[in-house]
């Protein structure tokens, strides 16, 4: 029984960390990181900041999922100014194994998919450790006064036709216009983010 | 000395193990005669309770996944040496139900005659039905000893090492692999 207890602590203390990250109302960690973006420039979740809120979101090229997600990702990311909501893309996975999400492969996407926000690379993953962001693509909206509101997935289904619940954009007009985000915290299955070794 | 001699025993047994899960040919399995049942979180989790065996290993892993398919031969290995000594492994696919015919061929080219299962329920439900510890991140996987109490879970590949010292540490056996007979 004592030996029960045991495991159940060390696996509850192992796992509180992986699966706990950023909680609802918390502050963007590690906003002033400066990133290069697919212009070029090194852009930070700080530079990006709207009146109204920003948006992260941790994306790549590679993974089915997020390109499954890519167009309405695009959508929701361009008319973000609109709102005065801030975008910004990351891409923190190690391209190694994963050519496509190289920089070179991440300008393509942009420019094809016409992202009018910063597409950045995460030189070290250290971003996404961070917010303790584990998949791609997986949304993180701060308020306008940079509380966590919502984190989860982009909506309800791959099948762009099949969406009935549409989370993060029902979060930011939820947010923007000063009201409770009804869905805070959405799960979904996703590919892991491809974390390069720790420095 | 006779401790040297026993942990040079023991590395030669891993060695061997490791050995025989890279060299062991794949096991000839007809797609026709592989078994995909679809299941939800609650199922999975009264399998793992009413499974009588020592140890239950659950992957959930998706055919679009690379990590997953990386894994996967190991995964299986481990599966098929560990299974006379009480491990079960309940290998989920996370793929939509359209995709079952590459499901059931991805199966059947990496030797999996034993029974295997695709998620059929919404993400959010299938996620928090099987605990608050996965993100969703794919793959994972979960251990659970007899009783069905988690006992380690972890996101991300792993390698026939760690699969097989993390099942051992759970069956309570000394590492003697068998040659790969289930």
């Amino acid at each position: 029984m004592k030996s029960n207890s045991f495991w159940t602590l060390i696996v509850s203390l192992s796992l509180a960390g992986s699966a706990f990250g950023l909680t609802i109302g918390d502050k963007a960690p590690d906003t002033a990181v400066k990133m290069k973006n697919v212009d070029g420039k090194e852009v930070s979740i700080a530079d990006v900041t709207g009146k109204n809120g920003t948006l992260v979101i941790f994306s790549c090229n590679h993974c089915p999922f997020a390109k499954a997600w890519q167009e309405r990702i695009a959508a929701i990311g361009n008319s973000g100014k609109d709102k005065g909501v801030g975008v910004i893309v990351i891409n923190s996975n190690d391209p190694t194994d994963y050519p496509e999400d190289n920089y070179a492969e991440m300008q393509k996407r942009a420019q094809k998919l016409g992202f009018t926000f910063p597409y950045v690379v995460d030189a070290t993953s250290d971003v996404a450790r961070a917010f303790n962001a584990t998949r791609t693509p997986e949304a993180f909206l701060f308020d306008k006064d940079g509380k966590l509101v919502y984190h989860g997935a982009i909506d309800d289904s791959q099948d762009a036709s099949a969406v009935k619940d549409h989370f993060l954009q029902d979060a930011i007009t939820a947010s923007t216009a000063g009201q409770t985000v009804a869905n805070k915290e959405t799960k979904f299955v996703g590919c892991g983010i491809k974390f390069r070794a720790k420095t | 000395m006779t401790v040297i001699r026993r942990s040079i025993t023991v590395g030669i047994l891993v060695c061997l193990g490791g050995w025989y899960a890279a060299c062991a040919p794949t096991k000839t399995v007809r797609v026709e005669d592989v078994r995909v049942t679809s299941v939800t979180a609650a199922d999975i989790q009264k399998m793992v309770h009413d499974s009588g065996a020592k140890a239950v290993l659950v992957n959930m892993w998706a055919t679009w996944c690379g990590p997953c398919r990386a894994e996967f031969p190991d995964l299986v290995s481990v599966a098929h040496q560990y299974q006379g000594q009480g491990l079960k492994v309940l290998l989920v696919s996370a793929d939509v139900e359209a995709e079952l015919p590459a499901v059931k061929k991805f199966l059947a080219d990496r030797g999996v005659e034993f029974p295997a299962y695709l998620k059929a329920e919404k993400d959010q439900a299938f996620i928090d039905g099987m605990g608050n510890q996965w993100t969703g991140a794919l793959p994972a996987t979960f251990l659970y000893d007899g009783s069905g109490k988690l006992r380690d879970f972890w996101e991300g590949e792993a390698t026939f090492s760690v699969f097989t010292q993390k099942v051992v540490k759970v069956l309570g056996e000394p590492i003697k692999p068998t040659g790969g007979t289930p």
